[in-house]
């Protein structure tokens, strides 16, 4: 649960330069080896902006109608800004295609928030 | 356990005959050419005879990653292509950012070379190990956005945002199809190999794309010290204030240093500075008036890339850049001091495919032939007065569909200047176009620019070595000794593939070799390493001696050697820099690598064929 005092990355995207150290830092952590597709923090790069996204619950439904969505004064598809691991989703995964990533912060230390160069990833409360 | 950091696959495709395979790269490769540029050479000099016709279907166009590339090095996220230029005949290794060669380590591969010429216009489309050949006549005459997102799309295999946001994209524009000179290769929303033309050669194979995009892994030999490292770089960086301006600015603080200085390129190089440019001496009047962000490559800290808009709704979207060398070629050397004409034609140049600097250096040549009564306005059909933004964005369009007096353009500025008779008014050497900075600066010590540009083996460039900013003597010898080290020196860089503008210069020389060490397992000294360098830099000669380039293409223009700029600067003295260069690389007077030299550096087998 999310409450008061718990961890939290807090992530201001105009600081974002789509670099993807985190999604390094990540998989790096994880799996021991430098594999994107396996890190539970991806980069969308957009043309105005770019998004790291954290990998949060699955969900075994989407309720996404694939529609765009006003985010921070910029047009994006829902799809990008939802944290969820889901079927439809290419990012979140496993390997199988099948089983789902979630982020654990690292048992404390996120890797990401370390790595990142730019301030786009903060930490907030729990250390 | 094999080695960590390469992947240990080459990818091979035969255009002609849809042929598709893997190789596996030898360990000689991998540890004595490492990687990009020089394991790139090294398969091309194997490979193939350098006379081929580079626009025909012998020559191969060979994309190349080092070990460093996808693993997160700060600004490592570089690859190169090595092919025989159209535009000098000679040796081509431009370098590249982006996105595309971190994917292509991801789908597996090293290296993907391409061979021969598709029958049909293509794309290639690699996911994985799952390579196909695809029609791409519905691409062809398209721009580099509408391409790329379509090529995008159909690499996607799911119907969400995140699958069309994941492949990597290469791709020509017109100008490659229509074989222009110096079109170049985009890459992931305007970065480019830009330089040598090699995008005359993706269109001389039919292949208008290359999409990729993987799910493997790179190995780190040393994880936990690589963790560390990285941390301990950015955090260096950023206490030293590198990351900050280097952010900030990109590559726009240089326009000052260079004013100052008399090295920035002003009127197809008469002059070493341009009134025009006063207002951008402070670098935030460009950020301030057309940057939308600043974007980083893979894996790098220093975000140098610098998205913009001149919101014009006759130009709609952004464009990367213009940085400082396409400030300089389509500004101060074509005497356009209006940022948002300058903005223009590097979008132009962006979305037809085609290499800003020598794009610029042409049409700068073609200004000052025309405002010499050498070119008439009839044919050019436009004044072409040094100053005509409007001439030069019509200019552009028509030199990447080879229009009117664009198909002329097209032949690069070289040709263009000796078909009015004066080949000495174009400013390059073996005919690709200066950069931006003016060999003739105010200060001793800078002339050795020109006598980088002179020995460059792919013709006039700022990234084979580096500039030298600082020397208090008229004795040019340390300067010279200086050039060669470093070109051996950019060589190592060039192989990780590490990036240039970061890793240029002393600062930070020592980290080639722990970076390698930390992510390869391999220790490499500091001398084996200066030794692969040197040995790079040979093949390249080799390979120009081999392709019928002499020493006599070491020249630099006749204005370099013999008017200094009016309001200050130097003139080259080229011959005594050049024959000091010669006997410090073991070099004979006609620039020919001697015996003893290629048997030092193992290239003996050259010896006859260079006779």
């Amino acid at each position: 649960m999310e409450g008061k005092g718990a961890m939290k990355i807090n992530i201001d995207h105009t600081k974002c330069s789509g670099c993807k150290l985190c999604e390094v830092a990540c998989s790096l952590n994880h799996t021991g080896a430098v594999n994107v597709q396996r890190s539970r923090i991806r980069v969308f790069i957009g043309e105005e902006f770019c998004l790291p996204v954290i990998a949060r619950n699955y969900k075994a439904v989407c309720d996404s109608k694939g529609d765009m969505v006003m985010y921070n004064g910029h047009e994006v598809d829902e799809c990008v800004v939802c944290r969820a691991s889901c079927p439809v989703k290419s990012v979140f995964k496993e390997l199988d295609g099948k089983t789902p990533l979630k982020c654990d912060f690292c048992r404390g230390d996120p890797q990401c928030v370390r790595w990142c160069p730019t301030g786009a990833l903060t930490l907030v409360g729990g250390r | 356990m094999g080695l960590c950091g390469w992947k240990g696959k080459i990818l091979r495709v035969d255009l002609t005959r849809g042929k598709i395979g893997e190789e596996d790269l030898s360990d000689d490769l991998m540890l004595n050419y490492i990687g990009g540029r020089i394991a790139g050479n090294k398969i091309l000099l194997d490979e193939m005879d350098p006379m081929v016709d580079p626009l025909g279907p012998d020559n191969k166009l060979i994309f190349a990653t080092g070990p460093l590339t996808g693993t997160g090095v700060p600004a490592g996220g570089r690859f190169i292509a090595v092919s025989k230029s159209p535009l000098t005949g000679g040796i081509a290794n431009p370098c590249c950012g982006g996105y595309f060669g971190a994917n292509l380590k991801y789908a597996g591969y090293d290296f993907l070379i391409i061979e021969g010429k598709s029958p049909e216009p293509a794309y290639l489309s690699i996911v994985n190990d799952q390579v196909t050949i695809k029609p791409a006549e519905h691409l062809w005459g398209k721009w580099a956005t509408e391409t790329e997102n379509a090529i995008r799309a159909e690499l996607s295999d799911s119907k969400d945002a995140w699958g069309r946001n994941t492949p990597s994209v290469l791709l020509i524009g017109p100008a490659g199809e229509n074989l222009v000179s110096f079109a170049s290769i985009m890459s992931d929303g305007g970065r480019a190999l830009g330089r040598s033309g090699l995008g005359a050669v993706m269109g001389s194979k039919n292949l208008k794309a290359i999409g990729v995009k993987g799910t493997g892994e790179v190995r780190i030999a040393d994880v936990k010290g690589f963790q560390k490292a990285i941390i301990d770089f950015i955090g260096e960086a950023r206490e030293t204030g590198q990351l900050e301006n280097r952010s900030k600015w990109g590559t726009w603080d240089l326009i000052g240093r260079a004013q100052k200085t008399g090295t920035l390129c002003s009127l197809n190089f008469k002059e070493g500075d341009f009134d025009g440019f006063k207002p951008y001496e402070d670098p935030a009047t460009i950020r301030d008036k057309i940057r939308v962000r600043d974007e980083a490559c893979f894996g790098c800290p220093f975000r140098c890339g610098k998205r913009s808009t001149i919101f014009d709704p006759a130009y709609p979207g952004t464009a990367k850049g213009p940085e400082h060398e396409t400030l300089g070629l389509f500004g101060s050397n074509c005497g356009v001091a209006d940022l948002d004409e300058i903005w223009k034609a590097n979008y132009l140049c962006n979305e037809l495919g085609m290499d800003t600097i020598t794009g610029g250096a042409t049409i700068s040549c073609a200004m000052e032939l025309y405002e010499l009564g050498y070119l008439t306005g009839k044919t050019i059909g436009y004044p072409l007065n040094f100053g005509n933004g409007t001439a030069i964005l019509e200019l552009l369009k028509k030199t990447a569909f080879r229009k009117d007096f664009g198909d002329q353009l097209a032949d690069g500025g070289y040709a263009v200047a000796e078909r009015a008779g004066h080949p000495e008014l174009f400013m390059g050497v073996k005919k690709q176009g200066f950069p931006a900075w003016h060999p003739q600066g105010r200060f001793p010590g800078l002339e050795v620019i020109g006598l980088q540009y002179a020995t460059s083996p792919v013709g006039a460039s700022h990234t084979k070595s580096v500039m030298t900013f600082h020397s208090q003597s008229d004795d040019l010898t340390p300067l010279v000794a200086w050039t060669k080290h470093y070109q051996d020196y950019v060589s190592i860089v060039d192989a990780g593939v590490l990036c240039w503008i970061i890793y240029h210069g002393p600062m930070w020389e020592d980290k080639a070799s722990s970076w390698l060490e930390l992510v390869t397992g391999v220790s490499y000294s500091q001398d084996k390493l200066m030794m692969i360098g040197e040995k790079n830099w040979n093949m390249e000669r080799l390979f120009n001696l081999a392709a019928g380039l002499s020493s006599e293409d070491d020249g630099l223009p006749q204005r370099m050697l013999t008017e200094a700029p009016p309001r200050g600067g130097r003139v080259v003295d080229l011959p005594p820099l050049l024959e000091e260069y010669h006997r410090i690389r073991g070099w004979d007077n006609k620039g020919v690598p001697k015996p003893e030299k290629l048997e030092e550096l193992g290239l003996s087998e050259w010896k006859v064929k260079v006779q």
